[in-house]
This record gives structure tokens, C-alpha cells and sequence, in this order.
């Protein structure tokens, strides 16, 4: 045996520097998120004990790639889950893994993907660790791109739903895109730049027994429920136009409250952009477009497309507390969003230059005529018509360099919110927003930024409702950089004059180096919603200590 | 016995060792501002160095960001040869506005849009901004995420030393 291993060892030494190559050879990337919270209770405020005094998410990805080949897996541990976070995430394992080869003519992914077909209103699997939504397919994806300027996608693959993955609802889809100026070669320098593209998807689920609440009639529920979309992208010269419409079969299911009329949504996009001047238009209606692989699954899982809402997407506390939610079952929008740059040496734009940005949107539901409820097609609406207001949101940012040193934006919001659209009643809010942000770099490695906001807002306190957003708000905060490395701030949100008075006041303190981030952060969090892309999660109030540690390799 | 297990560890980390840094992950699929799909194996610039960043147009650090490099960027240029590829990852709510805030900004940079956010994912980003520098051989040789006023010097001291490895 002693003989053996020495000559097993020599034989297998020339197969090293291949492995290298083969196996060996590839790279191992990744990173790591590690987020924990303790928080106590505050009345005030509304926030409870942890029992656990410590919650923590962990995630990790890990990617091998070589050449056209990765792979790669996730860890989650959810230890338990955050303030916020649904309950059903509590424990850990590896939810995540795939192999993928990306080739120049074909892409091919077995096992987790993620993938969209055109703008997402028919198919968008997609995750957001912030939302705790990962609506990921476990299946095949294939693209192929056969010639310059044609893609064309498949899919089948099953939903992930917490841990688990909702095997008996399977979802099907193909899409085709086509670009003429990749496939005309006559067109490939043309100023017209155009795309067409195409896309079906199918989710097939079995039959389940439920009634209707009238007379008790088990309902007919279609296995497969097919949705298909057409869309388009040109341009010429600064002007573009995008179109996306899209069909549902029929599907009731929880969120339209099982009726039986067809989906509908149609996406209009125009712009005109020149250097220093931008602006666009957007417009959407939808109708009966909750898509999910589960047809009795309320809240935010299990989406298989993706509406999303048109509103401008504010970072401003105070525009960002009445977020907007995409009402799927219905809604009709249009938005416009203006950006000009005063050039250098003018009046108004001074020796840097001033910028300028407008935004403006108006989100309303369909005016619809009820016929009828579950089992029935439900109601009729008008095309064209606009039914009950949902939101407006308007503002105005004016930055301006003052110096090399220091920078000032200016912004002013006034938004209509309407409380029907998280599912409550009561009258419409109309909120004043006013914000002054200024940076000040006193020299190469201190950056000191200071942001004052105001919010005057109709909205008065119910402690039946007990919506803690009611009132009018004032905020500072100061933060400080420095050696390019280290932050920390230091903010408080007070809320007065018809609202539930209470000091929310945060201090956060932070490090970078490199691709690895950590920040510790002691205060108290105003409970609301959390809204990315329309989609929203309730986060309730906290008060303690938070960290979060990034890193990537 | 030892010997054999030394001999394959001492092998393995050696093999390990060999191998470089991490390239820039070729064939996803993103989309250029005129609507056309491209491979990310087109994020090339003749062996001098490159900056990829991912920003979005909600991002006010990115935003910062970019706009700061935007008055240093021609100075950049002549001196070390850089591109400026920038990644965004807005999804369906904005992709539709990256090319209007690109113009409105008066950016000049190689901007496409990774909407399903397939690079971000090969490039292990978790959040916007976050920059890298690929040196001549499509190395990614460092990186750093989030942005305050200030980093841009870092980040052009990095490129120098990248384009002067390269002979630029």
C-alpha cells in the first residue's frame, strides 16, 4: 500500500495543470450579506419587544464561473427574520442553485434563473432582497440568438415559495425579439432604430374545490391560463417610442376575487433627449392583471409578471412616505418627466451650470360598471374613462453648483394620496414637501452633507386607523464623511400638529473599504411601507440597533 | 501517508495560486440605448484600462457619482485612455428613462441597461453604485462599493497605476 500512494501520486501529477486549466482554473466569486436588528418596545411609536432580542438575515452567494460555464449557489438564514420579513422565511438552507452555460449563440440555464420577456407584464422572475420577494423559476431557460439581431427565449420551470417550490404549478413561456438593425444590414447604420418582440406564457395548476359565497356552485377554474404580449422599441434621431400590450386569459383567482373576466394592459413610452434636455411621457392602463402561479395566493409571492408603477421612484424621506403600490386588479396613469440643464455662464445657470428637474404623475382607477361577483365576469369598464383618484405626485428639484466646494438641491412636492390604495378608507391626503440637501467637500477627504425637510399635510391622527404618517413632519440630518472611508450621521424626523407627536431620531456610523461595507445604525424606524418598483412591504416600527455587513469577492 | 496528503494540498493550493483575477463575465445579454442587445463581451477598449459602474436613476449617490466623473472625465481620457462603461439596472418602472436621464445629464459615457439584472448578478454587485476597474487583459482588478464625494480620486489613482502597468 505504502507503494502504491507515492506511485498513484506520480501518476496523477500530470493531470494537475490540465485540471488547473479544466477545473481548477475557473473563478470563485461571490458575496455576503449579513443584516441583524434589536429592537425594544416603544409604545409611542408602536414597537414590541423581540423575543428573541437579536434577529438576523443572512445571505451568500457563491459563483464559479470558467470560461462559458458557471455556477452557482445561494445560502439564506433567516435567524430568525427581521421586522418585517415574512415568518415563513425563519430557518436556513440553500434555496438557489444553477449551472449555466453562455454561449454566443446559445445560453442555456439549468436549475434557479431569473428572466423577464419584454418589459415583465407578462413574465418577470426577479428578485428584491429588501422586499424579501424571490419569485426565481427552478427549471430550464434557454436562449438562442441565431442570427445578428434575433433572440428568442423558453422557459419552463416551477415557482419559489419560501423554502419550498410549488411543484404541481408549472410555468411555460417563449418569447422572440427582433432588431432590424442587427438583422438588415442595410439598416445597421440607420438613424430609425427599431425592435419588435413577442412573448406567450402559460402556468398550468390542478383543479381545486372552490365555491362560489352566493349559492355554493363549485367554480370551473381553467388548469392552464395562457398570457401574451406584443411590443415594440423605435427611434429616430433624439426621439424614441416604446409599446408593450398585453392579454390575459381567464383567471380568477384570490386577488381578482375569482372572476372570470380577461386581463388587459397596454405601456405607451415617447422621449425626445438632446444633450443637456430630456424629457418624456408615459402612459399605462391596466386591467385585471394579477398574474401568479398560485390562484389562492394572496400578497406578494408567486407573481409571475410584473406591473410596475409609473410614479417617479423618490429617495427624500418625506416624498417617499406615501409611497405608490401598483394596483394590479386596475389602474390608468400617465406620467411626465422633464430634465433641463441651464448651460455655464449664463444668468441663471452661473459659472457651473444649473439643473433642473421636473416630474409630474397622475394614477387613477378604471371607471368600471359591477355585474356581477365571484363566478361571473366580474364588472365592464370603459376604455378610455378614468375612475376614483389614486395619486398625484408633482415636484421640482433645482441643483445648483455654488462653488468647487459646495452643492445645493432644492426640492418641492406636493402629492394627492388617496388611503384606498393600501386598502383603507378615508378622505384623500394632500402633502407639501420641501427639501434643501447641501454638500459641502471642505477638502479632499471631508465631505459634510446636511438635508432639512418639511412635510404640511391635511392628514389628521386617528387612533382607530392609527396610520402614524398622519401630520405634519420636520426633519434634519447631518452627515459627515471622512478619509474617504468612514461616515456617520445623524438625523430626527419629528412629527407635530395633528399627528401622533413622536421623535424618530437615527444615528448610523459606517465603513468601506473596498467592496466590503459595514454600518451599525441606533434609533427609532417609523413604521410604513417599503416600496421598490410598486411593489411595497409593511415594515413595522423599530427601536434599537441595527447593522449590516456587505461584502463582495 | 502524511507525505502524499501534503504533496496534493501543497498541489492544489498551487493550482489555485495560478490562477489569475477574475475577467469580466463574457456573453450576458444587456441593452444598448438604442434598443439592440449586445454581449458583454463588447465592453472592450484596446487594452487600455476600463471603469464599469452600476448606477440606476433613482440612485442619488450614483448619480453623484457619475456627474462628478462627468467634469473629470476628458482630463481621464487624454491622460490614462479610460472608458467609462456605465451598467444600469433599472427595471421596467425606469429602464424607459435611463436614456432621457443619460441625455438630460449630458453623460458621455458607454451606457447600457442590464434590465433583468443578469450582469449585476454574474458581477456580485448588491448595491448601486458600485465600481470596478478591469486593466488591459479584461481583469477586474479592483473595486469599491457606494460612492461619497472624494472617492473619485481613489478611483482615478487605481487607473493610472492599471495604465501604467499596461504601458499607456
Amino acid at each position: 500500500m505504502k507503494k502504491i500512494i507515492p506511485l498513484l501520486a506520480l501518476l496523477c501529477l500530470p493531470a494537475f495543470p490540465l485540471m488547473a486549466q479544466g477545473i481548477l482554473g475557473g473563478h470563485v466569486t461571490g458575496n455576503i450579506q449579513l443584516d441583524g436588528q434589536i429592537s425594544h418596545a416603544d409604545s409611542l411609536i408602536g414597537a414590541t419587544d423581540v423575543p428573541e432580542n437579536l434577529l438576523s438575515n443572512t445571505r451568500a452567494d457563491i459563483l464559479y464561473t470558467n470560461g462559458n460555464f458557471s455556477a452557482g449557489m445561494r445560502f439564506e438564514a433567516y435567524l430568525n427574520p427581521m421586522l418585517g420579513f415574512d415568518y415563513r422565511y425563519k430557518g436556513m438552507g440553500i434555496p438557489n442553485y444553477f449551472a449555466s452555460y453562455q454561449g454566443e449563440m446559445v445560453s442555456i440555464t439549468a436549475g434557479n434563473f431569473y428572466e423577464q420577456f419584454g418589459s415583465g407584464m407578462i413574465l418577470r422572475a426577479y428578485e428584491d432582497r429588501y422586499l424579501g420577494v424571490d419569485n426565481s423559476l427552478r427549471g430550464l431557460n434557454v436562449t438562442l440568438r441565431p442570427f445578428s439581431g434575433v433572440t428568442i427565449k423558453a422557459l419552463t420551470g416551477v415557482q419559489r415559495y419560501f423554502w419550498n417550490y410549488i411543484s404541481e404549478n408549472i410555468v411555460r413561456g417563449i418569447d422572440g425579439e427582433v432588431n432590424l438593425n442587427g438583422l438588415i444590414a442595410a439598416m445597421a447604420d440607420s438613424r430609425l432604430r427599431a425592435s419588435f418582440g413577442a412573448g406567450f406564457v402559460s402556468k398550468y395548476e390542478p383543479d381545486e374545490f372552490i365555491a362560489t359565497q352566493e349559492n355554493g356552485y363549485k367554480l370551473n377554474l381553467p388548469r392552464n391560463v395562457g398570457a401574451g404580449a406584443v411590443r415594440m422599441d423605435m427611434s429616430y434621431g433624439n426621439w424614441g417610442l416604446q409599446a408593450e400590450y398585453a392579454r390575459k386569459g381567464q383567471d380568477p383567482c384570490i386577488m381578482n376575487n375569482y372572476i372570470y373576466r380577461k386581463g388587459e394592459a397596454l405601456m405607451l413610452n415617447a422621449t425626445y433627449s438632446q444633450k443637456g434636455f430630456s424629457a418624456n411621457l408615459q402612459a399605462k392602463r391596466i386591467d385585471n392583471m394579477c398574474f401568479k402561479s398560485s390562484r389562492s395566493e394572496s400578497g406578494e409571492m408567486l407573481y409571475i409578471n410584473y406591473i410596475p408603477a409609473i410614479t417617479k421612484q423618490h429617495t427624500y424621506a418625506f416624498l417617499n412616505m406615501y409611497p405608490y403600490a401598483t394596483q394590479t386588479t386596475g389602474e390608468m396613469g400617465l406620467q411626465g418627466d422633464v430634465m433641463y440643464k441651464i448651460k455655464k455662464g449664463t444668468l441663471l445657470g452661473g459659472r457651473y451650470g444649473t439643473d433642473i428637474h421636473f416630474n409630474g404623475a397622475v394614477i387613477t382607477g378604471l371607471d368600471t360598471n359591477h355585474i356581477g361577483f365571484m363566478g361571473t365576469d366580474g364588472y365592464t369598464s370603459s376604455w378610455f374613462k378614468t375612475g376614483d383618484l389614486y395619486y398625484t405626485d408633482l415636484s421640482l428639484e433645482v441643483a445648483k453648483k455654488l462653488s468647487s466646494a459646495l452643492k445645493l438641491t432644492c426640492t418641492y412636492g406636493y402629492q394627492i394620496f388617496n388611503p384606498a390604495v393600501e386598502g383603507h378608507s378615508g378622505d384623500l391626503h394632500h402633502n407639501h414637501v420641501v427639501v434643501a440637501d447641501m454638500t459641502w467637500k471642505v477638502n479632499r477627504k471631508n465631505v459634510l452633507r446636511f438635508e432639512a425637510e418639511w412635510m404640511g399635510s391635511d392628514s389628521k391622527y386617528d387612533a382607530d386607523v392609527d396610520d402614524k404618517r398622519c401630520g405634519d413632519w420636520i426633519m434634519g440630518l447631518v452627515e459627515y464623511n471622512f478619509a474617504g472611508a468612514w461616515f456617520i450621521s445623524a438625523s430626527d424626523q419629528y412629527v407635530y400638529n395633528d399627528g401622533n407627536k413622536a421623535n424618530y431620531y437615527n444615528i448610523s456610523v459606517g465603513y468601506t473599504h473596498d467592496a466590503t461595507r459595514l454600518q451599525l445604525g441606533y434609533g427609532k424606524q417609523r413604521e410604513g411601507l417599503l416600496c421598490i418598483g410598486g411593489v411595497c412591504r409593511q415594515v413595522p416600527a423599530s427601536n434599537g440597533l441595527t447593522f449590516s455587513l456587505t461584502t463582495t469577492f | 501517508m502524511k507525505r502524499f496528503f501534503l504533496t496534493v494540498i501543497s498541489l492544489t493550493i498551487g493550482c489555485f495560486a495560478m490562477a489569475q483575477n477574475a475577467t469580466l463575465p463574457q456573453n450576458i445579454t444587456l441593452k444598448a440605448l438604442d434598443g439592440s442587445t449586445v454581449q458583454s463581451s463588447a465592453i472592450q477598449n484596446d487594452g487600455k484600462p476600463i471603469i464599469v459602474n452600476f448606477w440606476a436613476t433613482w440612485c442619488k449617490p450614483c448619480n453623484r457619482e457619475l456627474n462628478t466623473i462627468k467634469e473629470l472625465y476628458e482630463e481621464w481620457q487624454e491622460e490614462t485612455g479610460v472608458k467609462i462603461v456605465a451598467i444600469s439596472i433599472d427595471d421596467a418602472r425606469s429602464a424607459s428613462r435611463v436614456k432621457p436621464h443619460v441625455d438630460g445629464n449630458g453623460w458621455e459615457y458607454e451606457v447600457y441597461i442590464d434590465q433583468n439584472q443578469d450582469f449585476k448578478r454574474a458581477m456580485n454587485v448588491v448595491n448601486p453604485p458600485h465600481t470596478f476597474v478591469i486593466n488591459g487583459r479584461g481583469e477586474i482588478v479592483w473595486q469599491h462599493a457606494s460612492y461619497v464625494e472624494g472617492d473619485e480620486e481613489e478611483l482615478i489613482e487605481v487607473v493610472r497605476r492599471v495604465a501604467a502597468e499596461s504601458g499607456n
